[in-house]
């Protein structure tokens, strides 16, 4: 069951192409992830898939459905947006309200909202900043409420730009949490990131975006383990990858804990004490 | 839609921008001085004519947006309820004259020549930039009204539909818009003071108005047109 | 020394608890590198905004102790004037930094030379040096309006870097950026500012910035925690158990190394193999 596609989308903003048919298509639970360097169209294709912005070309699906003369609010009981920066987004007074903004604009009722609301913000670890105005909260913070105002929409697609820019490892680990609890329960997850050494924790699939082109779809070993395929794709091997790589890990891992058990393994064959 | 300063090379573009400013002032008082509805008709001919020639065209499509409404407010105060017609018109006239001429003056006129521009009349460079910031400020409040909007709209927000909605719409977002307008012009002085404008230097034009004799001949005549304009209103 | 912190205590307006508490260090001086990291709130960006004579003069809130940057006293309005482009800040939020006066990349890094007044000819060698050095000569003719988030980021730095600081005081200068370019700028265009500057970044991410660092600060709710080289400190249980330090040296200590862990990839692999 097809969660969201793009058929051959094409777009351009008037000067020049910024995406050159593109096809990517999810199923209901699964991840993905959009790699690609400043400026090669993540962004513009996130827009697309929420109808802020309508194809040129080709189609936009969520569901069974075309975005095709909807608009953003006909698709927001379906889809969940995170902006790349919170502070596009964030007006209430109150971060409980923010969070229960979307729910309320579905016609939900208050109390309903409120535990929508307040179930979002606790698996953000973020309940206890719920009367705090969202501008008295760090950076930080804020982009943590922005997920859970999207969360709180029980999307069945869900879509982060930037989720991990600008976390800390303990905050970017609750993100990757909540990624993998949402595809768990069946939502469709799309974050488009720069950030290689995240995308490599949470995410198999990896699409790569170059140029405004697809240039990879593949599982995220075939791309981080492949060292003259992530350096013709544009992409720096993470770290734990370029560890595992260089000194030939058994089972070739790529994620920090894999890398780590791994390494641990050839030091110390006895095991650790 | 576009509202703000587009670059181009038009006589207004090149002209000194406090005579492009003084332009705007006169057109201003003078659609309120001229006897309608002709005067005011003929101003906003000229003013029309001025955006064709200054080569932007799109700001009038802008005006008309914006300017609208109140024909409509017009049409019914005075056309319908008073069965005033001409004043109707007079007053229509009146309205579009200055928000065309405020478009093409925020179109034509380079925010940094204008700051140059009061710099170069010993008007400190802190307060010349928040005088430029001031007119700057209607198109960045859009953006981010834009922005705001585009995002509540991916949670659901309505904004289609009856004008009655579309108001309720804005009115919960007008506060927190402001609100983030002043925080932003606090962030600007954080930017202003990270790009050297402590410096007791005066600042170096990047490009330098030139405050040529059809500058200032145009000022004096648009003042003393307008005077004339006054006088008129005032004796018939 | 560039930057002088005595006895500093810095609250936020309406804030009872301190973004700085007693503060007491020298850094910056030119040629150097720190690295000030620390927990999200630890008081990083506050430091530098409060070395930058920004905090409490435009932020609000209240100053105890004393500050020097460059020799001046950046809370005076003499001491603002005489330190404009000689300290070079650049805030986390690039977007908040555009002039609002600039239509093309060109005008933008532009600007600040313009503010101190300097001669066309030199505002147009340091335009011209700054769009080599970060490689964004393709930019110039853009409108910033118009450039996405990790573009803008490097405009920003360009026109900051641009007024040709004696200090430059970085916050998170790189997260916008992808991989392949913030590694150019640890690896190259860092290394030429501080040629010309002391340099300070503070950063949650060490991975690439231990490269570069000869000194690291590490700040924990408003106080220095630690303070010195950047092998001991960042190599250490507590920094890397804590997730203050780099990827590698968290392998490292997951797969049982003995402290003081190895900070990058390439020191890992070297104790490995030998």
């Amino acid at each position: 069951m097809t969660a969201f596609r793009l058929s051959g989308v094409s777009f351009s903003y008037g000067k020049g192409p910024v995406l050159k048919n593109v096809s990517l298509e999810a199923a209901a639970g699964e991840m993905v992830a959009l790699l690609g360097p400043n400026g090669a169209g993540k962004t513009t294709l996130t827009r697309l898939l929420v109808a802020l912005l309508h194809p040129d070309a080709g189609t936009v699906s969520i569901g069974s459905e075309t975005t095709d003369g909807k608009s953003p609010e006909d698709l927001a009981d379906r889809v969940g947006y995170v902006f790349q920066h919170p502070d596009q987004q964030l007006f209430a007074r109150t971060v409980l309200e923010e969070v229960a903004f979307g729910p309320r604009q579905r016609g939900v009722g208050a109390t309903e909202a409120h535990d929508l609301a307040m179930d979002a913000l606790v698996h953000l670890g973020m309940h206890t900043a719920r009367e705090s105005h969202p501008y008295d909260i760090p950076l930080a913070q804020r982009k943590l409420v922005t997920i859970a105002a999207a969360v709180a929409q029980r999307p069945r697609v869900l879509v982060l730009d930037e989720p991990a820019q600008g976390l800390d490892r303990e905050t970017t680990d609750r993100v990757s949490a909540l990624i993998r609890e949402m595809a768990g329960e069946g939502v469709a997850v799309l974050a488009v990131s720069h950030d290689l050494a995240f995308v490599a924790e949470t995410f198999d699939r990896v699409l790569v975006l170059t140029n405004g082109e697809v240039v990879a779809d593949d599982c995220a070993r075939n791309l981080i383990m492949n060292p003259v395929r992530a350096t013709d794709l544009g992409l720096r091997q993470p770290d734990a990858a370029r560890i595992s790589s260089a000194l030939d890990l058994p089972g070739a891992p790529f994620r920090m804990h894999d890398v780590s058990q791994a390494l641990a393994g050839r030091l110390h064959p006895g095991g650790l004490q | 839609m576009i509202i703000g300063y587009q670059p181009g090379t038009g006589p207004l573009h090149r002209a000194h921008p406090l005579t492009t400013l003084t332009i705007a002032g006169t057109v201003a008082a003078l659609a309120f001085v001229l006897p309608g509805p002709v005067g005011p008709a003929v101003l906003v001919l000229a003013v029309v004519l001025t955006a064709v020639f200054e080569k932007v065209p799109r700001i009038l499509r802008v005006a008309l947006i914006i300017a609208a409404p109140f024909w409509v407010f017009a049409a019914l105060l005075h056309g319908v309820i008073a069965q005033d017609p001409t004043r109707a018109v007079t007053l229509s006239a009146r309205i579009t004259a200055m928000i065309v001429v405020f478009l093409v003056v925020l179109a034509s006129v380079h925010p940094a020549r204008l700051v140059d521009a009061l710099v170069a009349r010993r008007i400190p460079f802190e307060l010349a930039y928040l005088l430029s910031a001031t007119l700057q400020a209607v198109p960045r409040l859009r953006a981010r009204a834009r922005e705001i909007i585009a995002a509540q709209r991916c949670r659901g927000l309505r904004v289609r539909g009856p004008f009655a909605r579309r108001i309720g719409v804005v009115i919960p977002l007008a506060l927190p818009l402001i609100l983030g307008a002043l925080a932003e012009v606090d962030e600007r002085a954080i930017a202003l003071e990270a790009r050297g404008a402590a410096s007791p230097s005066r600042r170096t034009p990047l490009n330098p108005p030139v405050d040529s004799t059809v500058d200032r001949l145009t000022r004096w005549s648009l003042g003393v047109a307008l005077v004339v304009a006054l006088a008129i209103r005032v004796l018939a | 020394m560039s930057v002088e912190f005595t006895a500093v205590t810095f609250r936020y307006p309406g804030s009872a608890d301190p973004a700085l508490s007693n503060v007491s260090i020298a850094l910056g001086e030119r040629g150097s590198i720190t690295v000030l990291t620390g927990a999200l709130g630890a008081g990083c960006s506050t430091l530098l905004l409060v070395a930058a004579g920004l905090a409490p003069h435009v932020t609000g809130g209240d100053l105890q102790g004393a500050v020097r940057t460059l020799g001046e006293n950046g809370t005076t309005k003499d001491g603002r004037a005489s330190l404009a482009g000689r300290v070079g800040t650049l805030l986390a939020t690039p977007w908040t930094q555009l002039s609002g006066m600039s239509f093309t990349v060109w005008e933008e890094i532009a600007f600040g030379p313009a503010n101190l007044g300097w001669t066309r000819d030199r505002i147009d060698g340091a335009v011209d040096r700054a769009l080599a050095t970060f490689d964004i000569a393709r930019l110039a003719e853009r409108d910033p309006q118009t450039l996405s988030g990790g573009e803008l980021q490097l405009v920003m730095f360009a026109a900051v870097a641009a007024m040709e600081p004696v200090l430059l005081l970085l916050d998170e200068p790189v997260q916008e950026l992808d991989p392949r370019r913030s590694d150019q700028v640890y690896a190259e265009v860092l290394p030429t500012l501080a040629e010309q500057a002391g340099i300070v970044i503070a950063t949650t991410n060490v991975d690439r910035a231990v490269d570069v660092a000869d000194r690291v600060l590490v700040l924990d709710n408003g106080r220095i925690l630690a303070d010195g080289d950047p092998a001991p400190i960042l190599g250490g249980s507590t920094m890397v158990a804590g997730g203050r330090s780099t990827t590698a040296a968290r392998i490292a200590r997951d797969a049982g190394f003995s402290e003081p862990y190895p900070l990058t990839v390439d020191a890992l692999i070297q104790r490995v193999v030998s």
